[in-house]
């Protein structure tokens, strides 16, 4: 019997592991805060993936004829690291990039980064939490100087008056979530912000509030709820004078978005919009309520203007005076399952361990000291993940993937494609042939949740265990091994420990003084107590699990308040694509698929993509349900079954992006990024639809 | 050395205008001057009728200040000459400022039409055009016992529903056959004005003010060209706007209703602009703030070299405008029925008893006309339709539907509940599923529980598994196994 957490999304819900014959380990739901016992169907069934059919349990390199074909351990490092060499050799140290994941334990996400910093010494390393954390991160860290997705524990969550829910769809993307959802919407306080009548939505049918704009315009919504609370001196004057700066430039930043003009922005009515700002204010605790939340998802943040969308976001809060108060303020629903702590220990372009930025000298002096490297032997900053992507093939010869699936994952994934095959070598650790893998020159077999040790950051900053249960099969490694062996094969001299213990140490040394200070912690004093312990852990503290009570992480303790001003979408409507294409997850599939379209039960329920659409749209272009709709943008077309249901926009559509081949979503999807964030505009783009066998007829 | 740039206005289009010109003059090439007449810091003038009503405090107009280091901002100061041979213009406090390029954005000021009695300046008669008259306006209103508002237009219709929310009974007063002709159909109209009759504002069309009749210098009535005279001691004046262009007169500009430029918003002198209410263009003048804000965007992409973006389709399509008012909901934009083309379609649905009107013009499908009043639920998704031009249902009444016609469906009884249907979503357990698991021998939520795993995510399912339990627990317990599946997941029509 061994206690882990989940190996899917960011909620990590505890289980307990059985060694059994059939699948490997059987799942049962363990008592925990954050699951309550429970699990959903991803989860109960999370051993199958352990036995995959298809599962990678030897090296593979692709032979002279293009196959992959198994090899040694030896003959695969040998064969990467002579190619980096000659690669490196002729075009430099920035030829190779790594590409990384929200789904790779602390320890992998922490080596990942040194590896790359002190064998590859390349400046190109980012991660695919970029598509995930990366606006509400920037957001975060300008307002409160910390991005850390919830600065609470999730049980706070029950006790709260009133939560404001953007673009999240936690009853699909994180089911045992709702349990902590019970109490606001007993109150009538739950308010839900999304283009569809998603099952998150639906929670607020009884009592509470669902906000349906036109995708795109969550900014404008939420300039309209500051405005209202400005217009009926709802404002928590006090907090603001006390613990914030910028708030005049922000109210003034409101004026323009009045109640009328925010309805016909956002098609949300007028009343809608003050009964929001009511249920709100009257749960805040300077007027005597039991708290209030707003709390953002991919569907607020995953636009060009997400890391604005955010910042109105803690707006709001701040000027309700929310962050830092009982049972009260902005957070951030964390996607994968490592989205935090991976985002945390040199993933990012321009980040140390710690969070610490790679271009502050005391920064890389001090992490430049526990890796036993000169400070000026680290490369630079590098660039987002949309942008390190645009270089394959470029300025970037070769490119490491770990933990991502970036083929199915990335927008606009045509380009990415013929990218990844421009390349003069592709290196991917996977478990599984993942579509990404399949395109490699070289599969590295790596080990999964249940076979490894290591530490996992939840959505709420806490630190849990993840622990073997059983042996990996075949010749399957931990990425830890792998990247000693390939530092040793390419010649470095930096110590690589790969038991992860060791490496967390190392890890909590290199964090000990940064933002996310690890410290204070090790996997023996993880293993030893039942307290929850959430970063930041200095050495000598118990962890954080309530971030702002008293001050703010800036160095003058007050939270910054930065106008934001409303854009459209990079690819906006028009006469030739008069809808939007929204893009989101189902229950039974996670991200890319790469481990869920491997179950058969997750499968049955969830078993292909489909296009969402209205009654209206469908009768217009003579779609019925089960009809193949193509949908199509500037980029690509996607083509997937009807589903014609009343609970989304008329004027929108909805695809699930967990599927490759025909019907992948990310084929239409947009690549322009956020410029602050280098967030994707995955949430929104313009699309014609039409009914595929009609399309073909006039193509 | 920098180009002097001199905006006269600090109204809502010159401060687009010097906002737009900094933030794309990043090689700070302009040096800017702002001349705005109003003691206040720029707010927004739109929703001085929020503020009449007790809606919106103050503080939600400011709007931005100009970045102190790029702009010098005058305030409190009025430009009274242009000295064009010196290229300077003349402020109120004497001083001069030159420049090398002189934006126009004075705006229009309220047009008060000679009535008789108006010539003493009586008391208590009123306009609401900026900050001042709103202050005034609602200082006057606590003591006001018989307000009337002469003209029911858009801004006449909303102050007077603002006085009435602040208690004072209040008659609006237009000369037209019904309220807001410029923009609306009598039928509609007719409607409005019940809805306001409704609200406490009383509504008389077809008549307009003879005589303002004051007593010691204060109003104390109106006397209609009808002969009929109304009790007043507060008379608010909405009769429309005129251009201010004194100022462009005065320096020799040419002056027609406003100020005449060319497409490139150019005066005849190459170095003076107009935009906004002030300026008239070659495509006329709308007194609303859209089209004044890309005249502002416009001139600041030509002033700052690049090619100004191409009118949209968007832009070219007019306006909504909608009246704020608590209790009225009203949006009208585009082709109105009475315009409408022959082969336009034309719906009307129209519920005068519940104060309900909607209208929809459409040509080859398009949604090019809309006014709805009285559908506050559905009215903002009919303006984006109409703005965003998005595909427009088969049926175009299904555009009133609310909720976008997505109807709730009811979740049926356990029993009526097809085999098929998922009862637990975390899970995907079906119906059939806990029948099974009930014919199994799970005769309790956690024997289902453990079978099924059902009710094991979210929890969100367990009253339904409950219900689903009970049934089958009351159902005939020696009813065979092999056929109670099939009957059970067929749905059993309940007669009545």
């Amino acid at each position: 019997m061994t206690d882990t957490h989940c190996p899917y999304c960011a909620l990590q819900c505890a289980m307990t592991l059985t060694p059994s014959v059939e699948e490997g380990v059987s799942v049962a739901p363990r008592q925990f805060p954050t699951n309550r016992g429970g699990l959903c169907q991803k989860g109960w069934t999370s051993a199958a993936v352990l036995r995959a059919p298809d599962r990678i349990t030897t090296p593979l390199v692709r032979s002279a004829q293009g196959v992959l074909e198994e090899a040694t351990w030896e003959e695969a490092l040998a064969y990467v690291a002579a190619r980096v060499r000659s690669l490196q050799a002729e075009h430099g140290p920035d030829s190779i990039g790594v590409f990384g994941g929200g789904g790779l334990t602390n320890e992998k996400a922490y080596q990942l980064g040194k590896f790359t910093r002190t064998v590859l010494r390349t400046k190109h390393i980012d991660y695919n939490g970029r598509f995930c954390m990366s606006s509400a991160a920037a957001a975060g860290n300008r307002a409160f100087g910390i991005d850390r997705g919830m600065p609470f524990p999730v049980s706070d969550v029950d006790a709260t008056g009133a939560v404001l829910l953007l673009g999240s769809n936690v009853a699909d993307t994180m089911p045992p979530f709702v349990q902590h959802l019970a109490g606001v919407r007993e109150r009538g306080g739950l308010i839900v912000v999304d283009p569809r009548r998603s099952a998150t939505a639906a929670l607020t049918d009884e009592a509470g509030l669902h906000l349906q704009p036109l995708p795109g315009t969550d900014q404008v919504l939420l300039l309209g709820l500051l405005h209202l609370v400005v217009a009926q001196g709802l404002a928590d004057e006090e907090y603001l004078a006390a613990r914030v700066h910028g708030w005049d430039e922000v109210i003034r930043s409101a004026a323009l978005w009045w109640p009328g003009r925010v309805a016909t922005t956002t098609g949300v009515p007028e009343a809608s919009l003050r009964r929001a700002v009511e249920v709100l204010a009257a749960a805040a605790p300077s007027r005597g309520g039991r708290g209030a939340m707003i709390l953002t998802g991919r569907g607020a943040e995953q636009h060009t203007g997400g890391t604005d969308t955010v910042t109105a976001a803690i707006n709001l809060a701040l000027a309700l005076g929310l962050p830092g108060r009982a049972a009260s303020g902005y957070g951030c629903l964390t996607g994968q399952g490592n989205g935090q702590g991976g985002r945390e220990h040199g993933q990012k372009a321009d980040q140390l361990p710690g969070y610490r930025l790679i271009e502050d000298p005391a920064a890389r002096a001090h992490v430049a000291g526990v890796w036993g490297v000169s400070p000026e032997s680290l490369p630079g900053k590098g660039v987002p993940a949309v942008e390190l992507l645009g270089k394959l093939g470029g300025e970037v010869k070769a490119l490491f993937v770990h933990g991502a699936n970036v083929l199915v994952s990335a927008p606009d994934a045509t380009a990415v494609r013929r990218r990844l095959e421009s390349l003069d070598l592709l290196v991917v650790c996977d478990f599984v042939p993942s579509e990404t893998a399949r395109l490699a020159d070289v599969v590295l077999p790596v080990t999964q949740w249940a076979e490894e040790e290591g530490t996992m950051t939840s959505l709420e900053g806490r630190i849990l265990r993840r622990r073997r249960a059983i042996d990996p099969p075949g010749q399957a490694r931990s990425e830890l091994a792998i990247l000693r062996d390939l530092a040793a094969a390419l010649g470095s001299d930096v110590h690589f420990d790969t038991e992860p213990a060791l490496v967390f140490d190392e890890l909590a040394r290199a964090s000990a003084g940064g933002v996310a200070d690890y410290s204070g912690l090790s996997h023996a004093l993880l293993d030893a107590t039942e307290r929850p312990l959430h970063w930041p852990a200095p050495a000598g503290s118990s962890g954080t699990p309530r971030l702002f009570a008293t001050r703010f992480a800036h160095a003058d303790g007050k939270a910054r308040m930065v106008p934001v001003s409303p854009g459209a979408p990079a690819d906006d409507l028009r006469a030739e694509a008069p809808v939007y294409l929204v893009t989101g997850r189902v229950l039974a599939q996670y991200q890319s698929g790469a481990q869920t379209r491997r179950v058969e039960a997750l499968n049955d329920v969830a078993p292909a993509p489909y296009v969402e659409l209205h009654p209206h749209l469908a009768r217009r272009h003579a779609i019925e349900d089960g009809d193949d709709v193509a949908v199509t943008s500037a980029r690509g077309t996607a083509v997937a079954r009807a589903r014609i249901t009343g609970t989304i926009r008329p004027d929108t559509v909805f695809m699930p992006f967990h599927w490759p081949g025909d019907g992948m979503a990310n084929a239409v999807t947009n690549d322009a990024t956020d410029p602050v964030s280098g967030m994707p505009e995955f949430k929104v783009c313009a699309v014609s639809v039409a009914r595929a066998d009609l399309l073909e007829v006039t193509a | 050395m920098s180009e002097r740039v001199v905006v006269v206005g600090a109204g809502m289009v010159g401060h687009r205008f010097v906002d737009e010109l900094v933030r794309g003059d990043r090689e700070e090439r302009f040096a800017i001057t702002l001349v705005g007449e109003e003691e206040y810091e720029p707010y927004n003038r739109i929703l001085l009728s929020e503020v009449l009503a007790g809606r919106a405090d103050l503080r939600a107009l400011t709007l931005p200040l100009p970045a102190a280091e790029r702009v010098d901002f005058r305030r409190g100061v009025s430009a009274v000459g242009i000295d064009r041979d010196a290229g300077e213009v003349l402020l109120g406090d004497g001083s001069r400022t030159p420049y090398e390029r002189l934006v126009l954005a004075t705006g229009a000021r309220a047009f008060v039409p000679p009535l008789d009695g108006l010539e003493s300046e009586p008391r208590h008669v009123h306009v609401l055009r900026t900050l001042d008259d709103c202050r005034n306006v609602a200082a006057r209103a606590i003591n006001a016992k018989h307000a009337v508002v002469l003209g029911g237009g858009l801004l006449g219709l909303e102050a007077a529903c603002g006085l009435r929310r602040r208690g004072v009974p209040v008659t609006v007063i237009d000369l037209d056959s019904h309220l807001m002709a410029t923009q609306l159909d009598g039928g509609p109209a007719r409607v409005l004005a019940g809805r306001l009759r409704a609200l406490g504002v009383d509504v008389l069309t077809g008549v307009s003010v003879a005589e303002a009749i004051s007593a010691y210098d204060e109003l104390v009535a109106v006397r209609l060209i009808d002969g009929r005279v109304l009790a007043a001691d507060l008379m608010l004046v909405s009769c429309g706007v005129r251009a201010n262009t004194a100022l462009a007169a005065g320096a020799g500009l040419t002056v027609d209703r406003g100020i005449v430029v060319d497409d490139a918003l150019t005066t005849a002198d190459s170095r003076i602009h107009a935009i906004g209410d002030c300026a008239q263009p070659p495509s006329g003048m709308t007194g609303l703030l859209a089209p004044g804000w890309a005249q502002a965007s416009q001139l600041a992409a030509t002033l700052l070299g690049r090619e100004p973006l191409e009118p949209t389709e968007a832009a070219e399509r007019p306006e909504p405008i909608t009246l704020k008012a608590a209790g009225v909901d009203l949006v009208t934009m585009g082709v109105r029925p009475s315009r409408a083309a022959a082969d336009d379609r034309v719906l009307t649905v129209s519920d005068p008893d519940a104060g309900r009107h909607v209208d929809l013009v459409l040509r080859e499908g398009a949604l090019v006309g809309v006014t709805v009043l009285g559908f506050p639920e559905v009215s903002p998704a009919l303006t984006l339709a109409y703005d965003r031009q998005t595909p427009v249902p088969l049926d175009p009444l299904s555009l009133l539907v609310t909720g976008g016609g997505g109807a709730v469906e009811e979740s049926p009884s356990p029993m009526r509940m097809p085999g098929t249907t998922t009862v637990c979503r975390c899970n995907g357990v079906t119906k059939k599923q806990i029948v099974s698991a009930w014919e199994d021998g799970a005769r309790n939520v956690d024997a289902v529980a453990a079978n099924t795993r059902a009710t094991t995510g979210c929890g969100g399912c367990r009253e339904v598994v409950c219900g689903l339990v009970d049934w089958l627990n009351a159902s005939d317990p020696a009813e065979s196994v092999s056929t109670a599946v099939t009957e059970r997941n067929t749905p059993v029509e309940t007669t009545t």
